[in-house]
C-alpha cells in the first residue's frame, strides 16, 4: 500500500503526524525528483555537449600549452589536467549549489520548496547527486580526452585511497555547495557576484595548475578551508608518484581525514544555517522577495 | 534632420493628433537622437545593475579580483618553471591576461544580459517590443560591463608594473598605435559578444557560464599566454583569423615594445608563410580589421537569424530551469 494513500484522522494535527516510514519516503523522493532534471538534461541539450565539455577542455589544454611553452616537466602537464576535470565539480557547486537557492526565490519556486511536506536537506542533496553525475561526466571527458591527447603518464600505488580521496573531495565539495546555498538565499543581488568571485581567486589559491605547496601560508590557509585545494593536493600526490614537485603540505592520508573533518563540519553548518537563515528569512518576509 | 526631431504640432501627450488620424511620423521616431537615447539609459540601467548591489570598497576587490587572480596563477606557473628569470616572457602573460579581463568582461555583457532579462527579471520580451531596437539596447547594457572589465585589465596592469616587475615605461608606448588597435579590438569584441548573445537567445538558463567557456577556448588560439608557435599549424591558422590574436599582439607592441611575437617567432606559421619573423605594426592593423570586420559581419547575421528563430519559437518569454 502507498505511505500516500489517504486515511481518515480525527484532526488536521493527526493527519500532519507522519510515520518515519512516510517521512524517509518522501524525503527520498525528493532526493530523486530534485535530481532527475539534472541527470535527464544532459541527454535533452545537445548544446552541452559542445559548451561544457569541449569548450572547458580547450581552456584546459591553453595551461597545458603554457608548460609546453616553458619545457616544464611532464608530470606538469598532469597537473594541469587534472585541475581542468575538478573544476567541473567546483563550477558546478558554486553555480547549481550555492546559486540555487537564490535562483529558485528568482524564479518564484522558492515558497513551493518550503511549503511542501519534505527536508530542504533533501532538495540539497538531491541538486547535489544530480549535480555530482553531471559534473562526472565532464570531468571523465575532459580526463580522458586531455591525458590521450597530452600523453599524461599516471604513476598510481594506492588506488583505494586515491578513489576514497576522490569521491571524499566531493562530499566535501558538495557539502560546502550546501552550506552556500543557505547564505545566499539571504543574499541578494550580491550573490551572483559572489559566483563570479569565487572561480579563478578560488582558482589560484587552490593551486589548480601548480602544486598548492608554492603558495606557502596562503596555500595552508586554502588546505585548512577549501575542499577543492585539499582534494587536488592528495590526488596528485597519489596520482604522479615519484614526481619531482613543491611538497610541504600533508600526507594524501592526512588529507583525506581533513576532507572527512570538511565534509561533517559543512553539511552541520548547512543544516543549521538553512534552519537560521530560513527562520530569518520567513520573519524578515525574504523567502518571496525577488529581484533585488 | 530637424523635421524628425521636433515633436509634431498639435500633440499632447500621446493623445491622437488633432485631425484624428494615424500620424506615421510617430513611428519613425527621431533617429540618431532615439538611438543614443536608448543606448545611453541601457548603458546606464547596466552600470546601476553593475554596480549598485554593494559598497564601492567590495565592488573594487570584485572588479579586480578575478583578473588579477589569472594573473598570479600564470606568474606562479612561470616562477615555478623558470624562476622568473625571464621578465619578457613574464610582461607577455601579466599584459595578455590584463587584456584578457577586457574580452571577458566584454563577451558576457551581451550575453549575461539576454539571460538577465529573461531569466530574472522576466524582462525581454518587454524589452524587446518597446520602440528601442532590442540590438541597441543590448549593446548599451553590454558596455556597462566592458567598462568594468576595461577597469579590472588597467588595475591588473598597474599590478603587474608595481608588484611582478612587469617593465613598462611610459616614454617607449606608442600611443597612435596603442589608440588605433584599442578602437578596432574593442569592436571585435562587441562582435564576439554579440555572437554569444545570439547563441543564449537559443539555449537555457545554464547558459550563464558559456561567456566564459567561449572565452577559455578563445584563450588557448589568441597567443594571450603563450606564443601561438607552440600550437599545432591548424591551430595557429584558427589563431591567425581570430581578430583577438591581433588586438592582443598590436597592444603589446604598443605598450611593451620590446616583448616577444605572440604571432611569430621561429617555426611559427606565421614564420614559415611569410618569411619575416613577426609581423610588423601596419600588418598587424590591417589584420585586426580584416578580421574583426569579417567577425562583425558574421556575428550580425547569427544575430539576425537567432532572434528570428527566438521570435518564431517564443523562446524571448521562454524560462528554464534545472
Amino acid at each position: 500500500m502507498s505511505v500516500y494513500e489517504f486515511r481518515r484522522t480525527v484532526s488536521p494535527q493527526a493527519a500532519a503526524a507522519w510515520t518515519p516510514r512516510q517521512v524517509l519516503l518522501t524525503n527520498l523522493r525528493a532526493v530523486g525528483g530534485r535530481a532527475y532534471p539534472r541527470v535527464h538534461g544532459l541527454f535533452r541539450e545537445k548544446s552541452w555537449v559542445f559548451f561544457e565539455v569541449l569548450l572547458p577542455f580547450l581552456s584546459t589544454s591553453t595551461f597545458v600549452f603554457v608548460y609546453r611553452a616553458l619545457r616544464a616537466p611532464p608530470e606538469y602537464i598532469g597537473f594541469v589536467v587534472l585541475g581542468g576535470a575538478m573544476t567541473a565539480f567546483w563550477l558546478n557547486v558554486i553555480w547549481m549549489m550555492a546559486s540555487q537557492l537564490w535562483w529558485e526565490k528568482s524564479q518564484g519556486n522558492l515558497e513551493l520548496y518550503f511549503a511542501a511536506p519534505m527536508s530542504i536537506m533533501s532538495v540539497l542533496f538531491g541538486m547535489a547527486l544530480g549535480g555530482m553525475v553531471m559534473s562526472s561526466t565532464r570531468a571523465v571527458i575532459v580526463l580522458a580526452v586531455a591525458s590521450l591527447l597530452y600523453e599524461v603518464r599516471f604513476a598510481i600505488d594506492q588506488w583505494l585511497l586515491l578513489l576514497t580521496v576522490f569521491f571524499l573531495t566531493l562530499a566535501a565539495l558538495y557539502g560546502l555547495g550546501m552550506m552556500l546555498a543557505s547564505l545566499f538565499l539571504v543574499w541578494g543581488r550580491e550573490a551572483f557576484q559572489m559566483s563570479q568571485l569565487f572561480t579563478e581567486p578560488v582558482y589560484f589559491v587552490s593551486g589548480l595548475n601548480f602544486p598548492v605547496a608554492r603558495l606557502g601560508l596562503l596555500g595552508a590557509l586554502a588546505l585548512a578551508t577549501i575542499p577543492l585545494a585539499v582534494g587536488l593536493d592528495a590526488m596528485r600526490q597519489l596520482a604522479f608518484i615519484g614526481a619531482n614537485f613543491p611538497i610541504g603540505t600533508p600526507t594524501p592520508e592526512v588529507e583525506a581525514l581533513i576532507l572527512v573533518v570538511m565534509t561533517v563540519v559543512f553539511l552541520a553548518a548547512a543544516r543549521w544555517m538553512l534552519r537560521t537563515l530560513e527562520r530569518r528569512a520567513r520573519r524578515e518576509g525574504r523567502l518571496s522577495v525577488r529581484w533585488q | 534632420m530637424s523635421e524628425s526631431t521636433d515633436e509634431p504640432k498639435g500633440l499632447v501627450g500621446l493623445g491622437s493628433p488633432d485631425w484624428g488620424g494615424f500620424d506615421r511620423a510617430r513611428t519613425r521616431g527621431r533617429g540618431v537622437r532615439d538611438v543614443w537615447g536608448s543606448f545611453r539609459t541601457a548603458a546606464l540601467i547596466g552600470w546601476q545593475m553593475e554596480a549598485n548591489w554593494t559598497d564601492p570598497v567590495l565592488f573594487f576587490i570584485y572588479s579586480v579580483a578575478k583578473p588579477v587572480s589569472g594573473a598570479l596563477i600564470l606568474v606562479v606557473m612561470l616562477d615555478i618553471i623558470s624562476g622568473g628569470a625571464d621578465p619578457g616572457y613574464r610582461a607577455f602573460v601579466v599584459v595578455g591576461t590584463a587584456l584578457w579581463a577586457v574580452v571577458l568582461a566584454g563577451i558576457s555583457g551581451l550575453a549575461w544580459s539576454i539571460l538577465d532579462d529573461r531569466e530574472r527579471y522576466r524582462m525581454l520580451k518587454y524589452v524587446y517590443v518597446c520602440p528601442s531596437d532590442f540590438r541597441v539596447v543590448l549593446l548599451g547594457r553590454g558596455v556597462a560591463r566592458l567598462a568594468v572589465g576595461a577597469a579590472g585589465g588597467v588595475i591588473t596592469l598597474a599590478v603587474g608594473v608595481l608588484a611582478l616587475g612587469v617593465p613598462l615605461d611610459p616614454a617607449a608606448i606608442e600611443p597612435g598605435l596603442l589608440t588605433l588597435v584599442m578602437i578596432l579590438g574593442l569592436a571585435a569584441i562587441v562582435a564576439i559578444a554579440v555572437l554569444i548573445a545570439a547563441i543564449c537567445l537559443q539555449t537555457r538558463q545554464e547558459s550563464w557560464s558559456y561567456p566564459d567557456a567561449v572565452g577559455g577556448a578563445l584563450l588557448l588560439v589568441s597567443g594571450v599566454v603563450f606564443p601561438l608557435s607552440v600550437l599545432p599549424l591548424p591551430l595557429q591558422a584558427i589563431g591567425l583569423i581570430t581578430p583577438l590574436t591581433w588586438w592582443v599582439e598590436g597592444v603589446r607592441r604598443a605598450l611593451v615594445p620590446g616583448t616577444p611575437s605572440s604571432i611569430g617567432g621561429a617555426g611559427s606559421l606565421w614564420a614559415t608563410t611569410t618569411g619575416s619573423l613577426a609581423p610588423d605594426a601596419p600588418t598587424i592593423v590591417v589584420a585586426l580589421l580584416a578580421t574583426g570586420a569579417l567577425v562583425t559581419l558574421g556575428a550580425t547575421g547569427i544575430f539576425r537569424l537567432s532572434e528570428g528563430r527566438a521570435r518564431d519559437r517564443g523562446l524571448l518569454d521562454q524560462t528554464t530551469g534545472s
